[in-house]
C-alpha cells in the first residue's frame, strides 16, 4: 500500500497541519529544506522544487534575480495535483536556477538530514531533505543533469526521473529546456508511481509533452557499464559490487559492457545545458519581475548589466560559457557537435536499453561533506556527475534508491530504462522495497 | 548597383504566435499573458493558423519548402524583446529560394521565415512606454536578393508583392515596416525600419545619392546600419545593432520540428499576371487592366464572371464606373446587364448603378437610332443654332450642351453622341 493510501486512512487528528507545519519550521532552521512554507490545511502534502511556479507563493529558483518574484500562475503539474486534492505544502531549496550537485549554491545551503555536516546533494537539494524528514510527503522535483538522482541518493530516498516530455514543463523555471525533465522523490516507489499517474499526460500549454504508449519491459537483463563505473571511489565500487551480488541472487543476468562514446557525454551535456540556459537567462533583465533595478537614468545596456550583476557565481560562470559555444564562429564545434554527439549516445543507449536495464552507482564518491564539496574547483564538480548526466542528456527514464547505509549514510545506485520505460523502473522499485527497508533520521507527521 | 530588402508583414491570425492572446487589441497593455511578457515558466506553443499563411506566402512567392520547419532563438538585449530573446527561423524556415516576376523584371526572393514581433515601444520626452500588446505578434519576413536595381524598380517591385499580399487576404492597410540593404560599391549599408512605399522609395534615393557622392569623392562607404529621417529627407548612422556573432542562434527547444505535410494554405492569386494574359488575350491596355485589378478582389471576380460574355472594352468600362460610383460589390448578374448595356451603347450613371445595387433591374433594350438619323438630327441642332460652331472654337464646352440636348431626346450612351459629334465637326472643317 502507497503511504498516500494510509494517510487517508487514518485519523490524522484537528491540528495535525498546524503541528506538522511547526514541525518542520523548527527542523527547517538547521536543515535548509524549504525555502517557504505554504499554509496546508487538507491533502497528502507535497512539496514543489523552488523553480516550478505556484500561484501566489513566492519562487525564486533560489535566486537573488528572482526576489520577492510571485507567479501568477501554477505550473501544470502544480494545477493537476491540486486538483486531485494534494495539499500544497512549500517550495523546496535548490541549487540557483538548478546549477549544481551539491546544493552550495544558493543563500542558505540545505543540509543532510542524516548528518549536518554534510551536502543534501543537488539542485533538488531541499526537495530530497523534506523527503527524507517527512513521514507523509512526496516531492515534485526536477532534473537537468542528475539533480534528482544525486540529491535523492544522499538523502536516502527514492528519486524519480520520467522520460523527457512525459510531464508538462508548463511553469517550470526554465535551466535548458531540451533536458529538463519533472520528477518525483518519494519514501517508495509506489508513491512516486500514484504521482506520476496523477500529473503526467499531455498538456496544451507545453509543445513537448507527450502522450506516449508506456511499455513495462523487464528483461530480467541489468548491463553494467565501464564508462559509468570508471573513476568511482573504492568505497563505492565495494559496496556497488555487493549490490550487484544482491541482484544476480535475486536471479538477475548481470553483464558487463563497453561504450566509449560515453566519455564525450558530459562535455556534450555542459555544451548544450550552458548554451540553453544562457538564453533562458538574458531574461531577467530586474524591470518585469524579481529583482527591479531603479536606476531608469541609465542607458539600457548600462541597466540591464546593472542588474544582471545579481547572478551568482555559477550562474554567472554558465552563461558565460553558454554564449561562448553559441557564437557563431565557434558554434559548429561546440553546439552544433555536441547536439551531434548526443544523438550519438542516444541511439548507442536505445540499443543497449531494448535489451534491459542499466545499472551504476549515483555519484562516483560518497556523500561528501560541505567542506570537502565547497574545495572543488568548477571542472571536477561538473565530473562528479559523469554517471547521472548519460539518462539526462538521452532523456532516458531513471529511478535512484539506496541499497546500503556504510558508516550510516545511505549510498544509492541509478537504474536506467529505455523511453517510456518508465513503468518498468517502478515495477523494480517495488520488487527491491520487497526485500529492502530504506532508513530515516526523522519522521515528521507519522501518525 | 543593388538593393535588397527586408520586408516584415503583420498576420491578423485571431491569436498571437505563441499564445492565445488576442491579436487585435485596441488599448495597451490588455492582450498579454505569462508567455507573450516572457515570464519565467512560460511556454511557447505554436499558433497553426499563423504557420499556414506564412506557408502561403512562401508558396506564393514561388519559394521551395522543406518537409518540416523549426525555430530559433536570436538573442539580444533591448526592452522591447521580453525574453531577450526572439523566436525567428534560420536553416529550416518557411520557404527559400523563390522569385517575384514583375512584367519583365524578375527579384529572387532568398527566405521567407516565420517570427514573433517585439512590444511596441512608445517614446515620451522624459521617459519611455512599452505596449505588449504587439510581442508575439506573428510576422513573416521576406527577405529578396539584391536584385532590385533603382528606386522605380523598386516602387514596382512592392507594388507587385502588395498585390500578392492582398490576394492572400493580408491588410496592406497596415504598412510594412521593411529594411533596405543598398550597396552602390562594396560595402553594404542597411537602412532600418522604413514604413510605406513613398517612404522607401525616398530613402532608397537619398541612400544612394549619398553613397554616390561619397565613391566619387574617391571615399569609401561604411558598412553600418542608419536610419531613414522622412522630416530631413536623409539616411542617418543609427545604433549599432548586435552581429550574428553575438545573436548566438540555437534551435529553440520548448518548439518541435513542425511538418508541413498537410498544412492547408491559401492557393495565390497573382493579379499581375492575370491583367497581362488579359491584355494579351484581349488585346486591351494592360496599364488599365493592372490599375483595376491589382488590390481588388471585386474587381477581379466580375472580370472573371464577364469575361467571355462582353467584350473587355465594356467590362472595363463597367469596372470603372462601379468604382466611380462606389458599387464594387455589385453580384455577377446585375454586373452583366450593365456591361450589356454598355456594349450596345447604352448609358450607364449613377443612377444606374445604384438601380443594380438595389437589385433592381435596368432596361437593357437600347434605342435603337440610325447613325444616319443620329448624325442628321446633330447637323439640324448645331444649324438651328448659329454662331454655336464660332463658339465652340472659342470655347471647347459648347460640345456638352450638344451631347446634352442630344440626350435629352435619346437614351444613347453620352460617348456615343460625342463621338458622332466630334467626327461631324471634323467633317464640316474640312
Ligand atoms: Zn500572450
Amino acid at each position: 500500500m502507497s503511504s498516500i493510501s494510509e494517510f487517508y486512512e487514518k485519523d490524522r487528528g484537528e491540528d495535525y497541519y498546524n503541528r506538522l507545519i511547526e514541525e518542520i519550521g523548527g527542523l527547517n532552521g538547521k536543515l535548509n529544506a524549504f525555502n517557504a512554507i505554504g499554509s496546508i490545511s487538507e491533502g497528502f502534502p507535497f512539496s514543489v522544487k523552488d523553480n516550478i511556479c505556484v500561484k501566489g507563493i513566492e519562487t525564486t529558483a533560489s535566486s537573488k534575480m528572482l526576489g520577492s518574484y510571485v507567479p501568477p500562475f501554477n505550473a501544470t503539474v502544480v494545477e493537476r495535483m491540486l486538483k486531485k486534492g494534494f495539499g500544497f505544502l512549500g517550495k523546496t531549496n535548490m541549487d540557483e536556477f538548478g546549477f549544481g550537485s551539491f546544493g552550495l549554491n544558493c543563500a542558505k545551503p540545505a543540509r543532510n538530514p542524516f548528518n549536518e555536516k554534510y551536502v543534501a546533494g543537488g539542485s533538488s537539494s531541499g526537495a530530497a531533505v523534506a523527503t527524507s524528514i517527512l513521514k507523509y510527503h512526496v516531492a515534485i522535483a526536477e532534473s537537468t543533469g542528475g539533480s534528482i538522482s544525486t540529491p535523492a541518493a544522499f538523502c536516502g530516498v527514492v528519486g524519480f526521473t520520467p522520460t523527457y516530455g512525459t510531464i508538462s514543463r508548463y511553469g517550470l523555471i526554465d535551466y535548458a529546456n531540451s533536458l529538463d525533465k519533472i520528477g518525483i522523490m518519494a519514501r517508495s516507489g509506489d508513491d512516486a508511481r500514484e504521482v506520476f499517474d496523477v500529473v503526467r499526460g499531455s498538456d496544451g500549454n507545453d509543445a513537448t509533452c507527450t502522450d506516449p504508449d508506456y511499455h513495462d519491459r523487464n528483461t530480467g537483463n541489468i548491463f553494467v557499464i565501464d564508462e559509468l563505473t570508471n573513476g568511482a571511489s573504492e568505497e563505492v565500487m565495494r559496496e556497488f559490487s555487493r549490490l550487484l551480488d544482491s541482484l544476480a541472487g535475486k536471479g538477475y543476468r548481470i553483464e558487463r559492457k563497453s561504450l566509449k562514446i560515453l566519455e564525450k557525454a558530459v562535455a556534450s551535456y555542459y555544451v548544450i545545458a550552458t548554451a540553453e540556459a544562457s538564453t533562458n537567462l538574458a531574461k531577467y533583465t530586474g524591470f518585469k519581475y524579481g529583482l527591479k533595478n531603479d536606476k531608469f537614468y541609465q542607458k539600457y545596456n548600462d541597466f540591464f548589466s546593472d542588474a544582471r550583476e545579481n547572478f551568482g557565481i555559477e550562474a554567472k560562470r554558465r552563461i558565460a560559457i553558454g554564449t561562448f559555444v553559441r557564437g557563431a564562429s565557434v558554434k559548429d564545434r561546440y553546439y552544433v557537435k555536441a547536439l551531434k554527439v548526443r544523438r550519438l549516445i542516444i541511439n548507442e543507449l536505445a540499443g543497449i536499453l531494448k535489451d534491459g536495464f542499466i545499472l551504476n552507482p549515483v555519484m562516483p564518491i560518497k556523500t561528501p561533506s560541505i567542506e570537502e564539496a565547497e574545495s572543488l574547483d568548477p571542472l571536477t564538480s561538473y565530473k562528479a556527475d559523469m554517471f547521472t548526466i548519460p539518462p539526462n542528456l538521452c532523456g532516458f527514464p531513471h529511478v535512484s534508491f539506496t541499497y546500503a547505509y556504510p558508516d550510516g549514510m545511505p549510498i544509492g545506485a541509478q537504474l536506467t530504462a529505455g523511453h517510456f520505460d518508465d513503468y518498468a523502473l517502478l515495477g523494480f522499485l517495488k520488487e527491491w522495497e520487497s526485500g529492502f527497508k530504506y532508513r530515516f533520521r526523522y519522521d515528521i507527521g507519522a501518525l | 548597383m543593388k538593393i535588397g530588402l527586408e520586408v516584415h508583414v503583420a498576420l491578423q491570425t485571431n491569436t498571437k504566435l505563441f499564445c492565445r492572446c488576442r491579436n487585435d487589441a485596441a488599448e495597451v497593455n490588455t492582450a498579454i499573458c505569462p508567455t507573450c511578457m516572457g515570464f519565467p515558466g512560460s511556454k511557447p506553443v505554436l499558433n497553426g493558423s499563423a504557420l499556414s499563411i506564412a506557408l502561403g506566402i512562401a508558396k506564393a512567392l514561388n519559394c521551395k519548402t522543406r518537409e518540416k520547419v523549426s525555430f530559433i532563438r536570436k538573442v539580444y538585449f533591448y526592452p522591447d524583446l521580453p525574453k531577450s530573446y526572439q523566436i525567428t527561423q534560420l536553416d529550416e524556415p518557411m520557404g527559400y529560394d523563390g522569385g517575384v516576376e514583375y512584367g519583365k523584371r524578375k527579384v529572387g526572393i532568398r527566405r521567407v521565415q516565420l517570427e514573433e514581433d517585439p512590444a511596441r515601444i512608445i517614446r515620451e520626452e522624459e521617459y519611455t512606454l512599452i505596449d505588449f500588446n504587439r510581442s508575439g505578434v506573428p510576422l513573416v519576413e521576406i527577405v529578396t536578393e539584391p536584385e532590385i536595381v533603382d528606386p522605380e524598380d523598386l516602387r514596382s517591385f512592392l507594388f507587385e508583392l502588395e498585390s500578392i499580399l492582398y490576394y492572400l487576404g493580408i491588410d496592406i492597410e497596415k504598412e510594412l515596416k521593411i529594411d533596405l540593404n543598398i550597396s552602390l560599391g562594396r560595402n553594404r549599408v542597411e537602412v532600418k525600419n522604413v514604413t510605406g512605399i513613398r517612404n522607401l522609395v525616398d530613402a532608397a534615393r537619398h541612400e544612394m545619392e549619398r553613397q554616390k557622392a561619397l565613391l566619387d569623392s574617391g571615399k569609401d562607404v561604411v558598412a553600418e546600419t542608419r536610419s531613414y529621417n522622412e522630416g530631413k529627407g536623409v539616411t542617418e548612422e543609427s545604433r549599432e545593432k548586435e552581429s550574428d556573432e553575438e545573436y548566438g542562434y540555437i534551435y529553440d527547444p520548448d518548439l518541435t520540428e513542425y511538418s508541413l505535410t498537410g498544412v492547408e494554405f491559401a492557393k495565390p492569386l497573382m493579379a499581375g499576371k492575370i491583367a497581362h494574359d488579359y491584355a494579351e488575350r484581349y488585346g486591351a491596355n494592360e496599364d488599365t487592366l493592372r490599375e483595376l485589378l491589382m488590390f481588388n478582389r471585386d474587381a477581379l471576380r466580375l472580370l472573371e464572371h464577364a469575361k467571355d460574355r462582353r467584350s473587355m472594352k465594356s467590362i472595363i468600362n463597367a469596372i470603372s464606373l462601379l468604382r466611380k460610383y462606389n458599387g464594387m460589390e455589385m453580384d455577377e448578374d446585375s454586373f452583366d446587364q450593365m456591361a450589356m448595356l454598355l456594349e450596345k451603347g447604352g448609358y450607364v450613371g449613377e443612377e444606374t448603378v445604384k438601380k443594380l445595387l438595389s437589385g433592381g433591374s435596368i432596361d437593357i433594350n437600347v434605342e435603337e437610332v440610325k447613325v444616319e438619323d443620329l448624325d442628321r438630327e446633330i447637323l439640324e441642332l448645331i444649324n438651328k443654332n448659329e454662331g454655336l460652331i464660332e463658339e465652340y472654337e472659342k470655347n471647347p464646352k459648347t460640345f456638352n450642351f450638344i451631347v446634352g440636348e442630344m440626350m435629352k431626346k435619346h437614351k444613347l450612351n453620352p460617348r456615343y453622341i460625342a463621338e458622332r459629334l466630334g467626327k461631324l465637326l471634323e467633317e464640316r472643317r474640312k
